[in-house]
């Protein structure tokens, strides 16, 4: 799941403080499942929005809408009837999302109200944490279902480096040594022969290093 | 601010501070006509947005009101409350408001005497506070919006 | 109106029980039958029923209207498909025997044909100054209602003051004046009967020197109270009888006519008139002027119930009422003003004191009338010496005739929580002579199909209650009415008078029905105490009765805030608005229902527990009986004697061994109870328990708590210094067990209110006064030598008790006063007790050397019990760690948890005979509940909106219950049976995809737009 977090308030304000119709777009996948921009808080930022305008003894008008995915162009159809009533467009979900929508309704300033984080899943009710980055190659296989892209602070590929210490990274005393979660769980497996094999260097074209990148599946193509 | 006087909500569970409310009223217990009561089955009920609604349409200070710690009617709905409470506090604060607007506070259904008293020092500090930074910009304008 | 249905032609005989006389006790003993699915059949002699409590104007310990707090118990009466109400009927004989009785009764003519009348009341404004029920201070009329709310709501006439019948033929619109009607005779088969007949209070004009009935401004209590009350002949407005005028200055004298030996006297006590009195002033400076000086000239003040002792420090402290230590002896009046003056005699000082009063009031206490006493013969029942019906040492409400029981005032005198629990003891007892409950099936409800409101405009009407002057007289009901029908959708607006009394009901139901309203708003009380009420009226009249909105315009407004009149009409515009902006939003609901699990778990082995047990398991209830001691018994082990005399020892031995080989009754000894959970009816507790702490779960419908107190142990008066500083059970014992000790001893002093009414443990242990006069008359008794100092602040022998404290002080016991300021010393020299007091009357320091100190030290809540128990069982306490009961005066074994019930000691200080009436009480509402074969959870459940949740697990995290769960289509999923309606997940759910019904977040925003909206 891609996660989030909303955006400093002030960010926020300052992004739309020429407009007085806004239209907050929330999104009802990832965003809404880590409390970043589902109908609920877009409720809530909507109202935010509302008492600080009320303050400055300005007035503004919210449309609060939550589509069921912002990153599908048919989903994103469903501002159109009304897009022209809107000066600007304040949008709760992810990077995706918003570019979706800018892409679709050119004539009117899209804003971001979150910060895109990466692609986590969730500890615990509330705790969400970085498991992949997306490289386009994945080695889970060859470390015990632990990632070293996404969870050593180096995206170091053949062990630990000197930083750690009693299993954990030192960049900070909560963040995992991934290298060692990996030790532990290759000898758990009676998979410690694994650790041994020298992993060669990394192709990060597939990570993004080839530029933008795109899945084709010629088999649905319409 | 001489003849301020604030409108407060109070958000009261069914089983402890609304009913500590009645028991105030049953013993003649005074308390400001400030404070009016919504009555919610549990503190855990009570959402975020109601609490900004509240704020919105012009309260002056609001406060959610459960039963004691470890005495929750459905075990835990009151600490559930006293988080969303802070959580609100905390975006109160990021608008610049005094987050002494919001509180959260616990009683049981006996304790009639502790509803009216806190009902007495809430409207005080509230009072103290002054009006919502809503209504104490632009009046004018804040009319027009809730017309 | 209540159609009688006939009972003449019942087939199954002996399955009714018969409950003569309809005041409070008779309605709750009514009531309880009815609920747990038995036939009764409740008579009273009036033309209505309700009783004594109807004609108070307010009752302690609340202080509030009786008439709303009893009339949702009286018009529960009429819907009641169990119950055959018959009143101006009396019971004229009774053959047969207990399960097998058959009644002769007599029900006199009304003069009115109940099936035509309407109740309009056209026949009583024709006949203006009657009416009311004003005993005393008005001419009683030809046609006669008692109260605004009286069941059932009919009139009569009075045959022998009406003149000209068809002048009043003609009034009647109806053509239901009936001059034809006859006396009627019928017998009915019944298996038991429950007598409440109650009492009369004590009419003072034949004393000589009190002036009752000669001057003007001297009134007996009740007359107070209707002088007092919103339906009474002043409309609630307190003026003197003389010149109309407030008075400034109101003296009340209690024991008037009781505690005495004199002309007129009874000798015992009747335990609630002090209460009376405080309340009395109470409200007098509340409603009428803080600065009406209010005095209570009193002998002991005896505030011994539950919570009572903090009322007396309120009424003394908050309230500034005067408390003077003197029965009066001359009472004058000025022939000019009119005023009284009081001469008294204080005993701290040794002269004479006159002072003049505006108004004195005499509290009289209870008389058994003479009805009472002939039907007690006709029944061939005992009585005892004062006319009351005596009944058995261990069982408060059986009487000396097997199958007939008594409950209230006609057993002893008391106040009304005590009434309503030997009510339900008695109802208790009642069924146990039935056979199997009577099943009459649901759809015999009388309910109309409810309408359906989806495709209506909104239709509101708002209801607002003056509530007799409780909220009328401080809120402007015009005002108010015409506020709410200036707002949206508000097609009706009106008063009602008394919202709650049945002419206000039917008032409702036929705007509902005329004008088509599809929401209904209610300004009145608590929805805590009258929602139910209301969602019947809506059923009745074909609505879903979710579509009411009540608005707490009395608790939460009108009493609390008294003297601010504009303040608060703006606050009820304010919830009027909100509530009318709710129920816009209001949507038809269905209830929920689970079946119900039959077995009891009673908490607690002692006597209470026991008894309670017992009487359930006779009834074929499967009961768990958890002791965390290794025996049963409890503190009644250590009590030897009552104070009649009674052996408590093979009392116990007897029920213990009952309890222990019933084959419904399974005793789990040495266990603690470690976790709760589940629903009303359906609820799991897991104990450990045995010597190895094996857990153990136990699956049951409903818990009775009866996990008693603990005797206390100050550390005061020296106990613990000496062996022969002793608590009065320790002196029990060794009266009991070594006499001989007793027989050498030359003095005995006892100090009472060791450790209780004061600061730390302000309530009184209710018990000790009457430790202490047992105890010394048996000491007395062994060893007449002996010299006894009972050193006391009151003495409070309450009722009949009276008479063993007159005994004690005949057989030369001292009984010596102190105060709180003044405490006795005890010292301790050469194993010598000495103890040095102030001696009020001699006004000196007084010392007794004594071979024995008692100290009664009466009991404290057992408060690691009760507070693990509140916590695991989510209960309330008292500030003084007992258990609090749902409604103190009306509800008192029934804690706010549906299907929990208290009982015993764990409630409150009182004695063995009064813990098992408790015990009783307790298992026949746990009976009533379990009774019916489904648990109603009622609406408040979550949904979840499929196409609105994107499944993410919050709710499924959140709810405390683990309720929710993601189903096969991918969402989340909510079982209705079982969610318990918290709304937590409603109010974390991201995707606003849930809601919770009846409490819907755009009620909610509605509610709050309602109160804030347009303001400013």
């Amino acid at each position: 799941m891609i996660t989030a977090e909303q955006k400093p308030l002030k960010e926020i304000i300052d992004s739309i403080s020429p407009y007085e119709k806004i239209f907050l777009v929330g999104c009802n996948e990832c965003v809404t499942v880590c409390a970043a921009g589902g109908r609920k808080e877009v409720g809530l930022l909507a109202s935010v929005l509302r008492l600080h305008y009320l303050k400055q003894g300005r007035t503004i008008e919210i449309k609060e809408i939550t589509l069921e995915r912002q990153c599908d162009p048919e989903y994103v159809e469903e501002l159109a009837s009304e897009i022209h009533r809107t000066e600007a467009v304040l949008s709760m979900a992810c990077g995706c999302g918003v570019q979706t929508l800018a892409g679709r309704y050119r004539e009117t300033p899209v804003f971001p109200a979150v910060n895109t984080l990466f692609m986590g899943a969730s500890e615990a009710q509330g705790i969400w944490a970085e498991r992949c980055q997306g490289c386009g190659d994945c080695l889970l296989g060859l470390t015990g279902g632990i990632c070293p892209v996404a969870r050593c602070s180096k995206h170091l590929l053949n062990g630990p480096c000197g930083g750690t210490s009693h299993g954990k990274c030192e960049i900070a005393p909560d963040v995992d040594c991934a290298w060692c979660l990996i030790w532990e769980r290759l000898k758990a497996l009676g998979l410690e022969k694994r650790y041994e094999e020298i992993m060669e260097a990394k192709d990060w074209r597939s990570a993004g290093g080839g530029g933008p990148r795109k899945i084709v599946r010629k088999d649905l193509l319409l | 601010m001489e003849n301020f006087e604030p409108e407060i909500i109070a958000f009261c569970c069914h089983y402890c501070a609304y009913t500590a409310a009645d028991m105030a009223g049953s013993k003649r217990l005074s308390y400001p006509t400030n404070v009016k009561i919504i009555r919610v089955p549990c503190t855990g009920k009570v959402d975020a947005l109601h609490i900004m609604s509240a704020f919105e349409k012009g309260a002056d200070g609001v406060y959610v009101a459960g039963c004691l710690e470890g005495d929750c009617h459905f075990k835990n709905g009151n600490t559930r409350a006293a988080q969303r409470v802070a959580h609100v506090q905390k975006i109160l604060q990021d608008l610049g408001w005094d987050t002494q607007r919001l509180a959260m506070m616990n009683m049981s259904a006996g304790m009639g005497e502790v509803f009216a008293r806190t009902a007495c020092e809430f409207t005080e500090k509230i009072k103290q506070l002054g009006p919502s930074p809503v209504k104490q910009m632009n009046t004018d304008s804040y009319r027009q919006t809730q017309r | 109106m209540q159609k009688l249905k006939d009972i003449e032609h019942s087939e199954t005989a002996h399955t009714h029980v018969l409950v003569i006389g309809g005041g409070v006790g008779g309605i709750r003993a009514t009531l309880d039958l009815a609920e747990s699915r038995r036939n009764v059949i409740l008579i009273d002699s009036a033309y209505s029923i309700g009783g004594l409590m109807t004609s108070l104007d307010r009752t302690f310990p609340t202080n509030n209207c009786d008439l709303c707090t009893v009339s949702p118990h009286l018009s529960e009466n009429t819907r009641q498909v169990y119950l055959n109400l018959m009143p101006m009927t009396r019971l004229k004989a009774l053959t047969g025997e207990a399960g097998r009785f058959t009644a002769t009764l007599v029900t006199e003519p009304r003069y009115i044909d109940m099936e035509k009348c309407t109740a309009c009341g056209e026949c009583y404004k024709h006949f203006p100054d009657i009416v009311r029920f004003t005993p005393g201070l008005d001419p009683r009329a030809p046609t006669c209602m008692r109260y605004p709310q009286a069941t059932p709501y009919a009139f009569s006439i009075d045959m022998e003051k009406m003149a000209d019948i068809t002048a009043l033929q003609k009034i009647c619109k109806a053509d239901a004046i009936f001059p034809e009607d006859r006396q009627q005779i019928k017998t009915v088969e019944v298996a038991s009967v429950i007598l409440s007949m109650g009492a009369e209070l004590f009419d003072p004009s034949g004393l000589t020197h009190f002036g009752a009935g000669k001057f003007d401004n001297v009134v007996t209590g009740l007359q107070y109270e209707r002088i007092m009350s919103a339906s009474g002949p002043f409309e609630g407005d307190l003026i003197r009888v003389s010149d109309k005028k407030r008075p400034r200055k109101v003296a009340w004298i209690q024991c008037v006519g009781s505690r005495g030996i004199n002309k007129g006297d009874v000798p015992y006590c009747s335990s609630v008139c002090c209460m009376v009195s405080l309340k009395e002033a109470m409200v007098t400076k509340e409603r009428f002027a803080e600065t009406i000086e209010t005095t209570i000239f009193y002998m002991d003040m005896r505030t011994f119930g539950k919570d009572y002792e903090l009322f007396l420090n309120r009424a003394k402290t908050d309230y500034g009422i005067r408390m003077i230590r003197s029965r009066p002896h001359t009472i004058t009046e000025d022939p000019e003003t009119k005023n009284i003056s009081i001469t008294y005699a204080l005993e701290e000082k040794a002269l004479q004191m006159t002072e003049e009063f505006d108004m004195v009031v005499l509290s009289t206490g209870f008389r058994v009338p003479g009805s009472s006493v002939e039907l007690a013969r006709q029944l061939g029942i005992e009585l005892n010496i004062h006319d009351f019906v005596k009944t058995d040492p261990f069982n408060s409400v059986v009487t000396s005739r097997p199958g007939v029981y008594v409950c209230g005032v006609a057993q002893s005198p008391k106040d009304i929580p005590e009434t309503m629990v030997q009510a339900s003891a008695a109802a208790g007892m009642a069924a146990s002579n039935l056979t199997a409950a009577v099943d009459i099936p649901e759809e015999d409800n009388g309910f109309i199909p409810e309408k359906d409101v989806s495709t209506q405009p909104l239709r509101i009407g708002v209801f607002i209650c003056d509530c007799g002057l409780e909220i009328g007289g401080l809120l402007d009901m015009d005002k108010m009415v015409e506020f709410a029908g200036c707002q949206t959708d508000v097609l009706v607006s009106r008063a009602v008078g008394h919202g709650c009394s049945s002419e206000s009901m039917n008032l409702i139901e036929e705007s509902i029905r005329t004008n088509d309203l599809n929401r209904v708003v209610i300004g009145g009380c608590s929805p805590r105490t009258h929602e139910t009420k209301f969602q019947d009226l809506l059923r009745r009249a074909g609505l879903n009765k979710y579509l009411v909105e009540i608005v707490n315009l009395r608790d939460q407004d009108a009493w609390a805030h008294l003297g601010h009149p504009k303040e608060a009409l703006n606050k009820a515009f304010q919830l009027l608005r909100a509530g009318i902006c709710g129920v816009r939003k209001s949507r038809p609901l269905m209830d929920q229902f689970l079946p119900m699990n039959p077995n009891a778990l009673v908490v607690g082995g002692g006597v209470t527990g026991m008894t309670a047990a017992l009487q359930l398991a006779d009834q074929g209830i499967k009961v768990y009986l958890v002791e965390k001691n290794s025996t049963l018994g409890g503190l009644a082990k250590s009590i030897r004697r009552t104070i009649e005399g009674e052996d408590v020892g093979v009392f116990m031995s007897r029920l213990t061994d009952q309890v222990s080989t019933h084959k419904n009754i399974m005793v789990l000894a040495n266990s603690i109870i470690v976790d709760h959970s589940g629903v009303p009816g359906r609820f799991k507790t897991g104990l450990q328990t045995g010597p190895r702490m094996n857990y153990m779960q136990i699956d049951h419908g409903v818990t009775i708590f009866a996990t008693g107190a603990l005797p206390n142990r100050p550390d005061a008066y020296g106990l613990g210094l000496h062996e022969n500083i002793v608590t009065q059970l320790e002196l029990d014992v060794l009266i009991e067990d070594y006499p001989e000790k007793i027989k050498k001893m030359t003095q005995m002093v006892m100090i009472q209110c060791a450790g209780s009414r004061e600061p730390g443990n302000p309530n009184c242990s209710r018990v000790c006064c009457q430790a202490a006069v047992k105890n010394a008359l048996r000491a007395k008794t062994l060893n007449p030598d002996i010299e006894i100092y009972v050193f006391y602040r009151d003495m409070r022998t309450y009722g009949f008790q009276e008479d063993y404290y007159r005994q004690a002080r005949n057989m030369g016991i001292q009984f010596i006063r102190f105060s709180l300021e003044n405490k006795p010393e005890v010292w301790v020299e050469n194993d010598r007790i000495s103890v040095f007091a102030h001696d009020i009357i001699l006004d000196r320091k007084i010392q007794i050397e004594t071979s024995c100190l008692a100290l009664s030290t009466g009991m404290t809540a057992d408060d690691e019990t009760t507070e693990d128990m509140a916590m695991m069982f989510h209960l309330p306490r008292t500030s003084d760690h007992f258990f609090l009961e749902d409604h103190v005066k009306l509800r008192p074994v029934d804690m706010s948890v549906r299907g929990i019930f208290v009982a015993g000691t764990a409630r409150s200080p009182k004695n063995i005979q009064e813990s098992i009436t408790e015990a009783h009480a307790a298992a026949c509402r746990a009976q009533a509940l379990l009774a019916k074969k489904e648990i109603n959870l009622g609406a408040a459940v979550a949904k979840v909106d499929s196409s609105k949740c994107a499944a993410c697990l919050i709710c499924v995290r959140a709810c405390p219950f683990s309720i929710p769960f993601i189903n096969e289509d991918g969402y989340s999923q909510i079982d209705p049976a079982k969610c318990q309606g918290c709304g937590v997940c409603v109010a974390d759910c991201p995707a606003k995809a849930i809601q919770l019904f009846a409490y819907e977040d755009d009620q909610i925003l509605a509610k709050i737009e309602g109160l804030l909206g347009g303001l400013n």
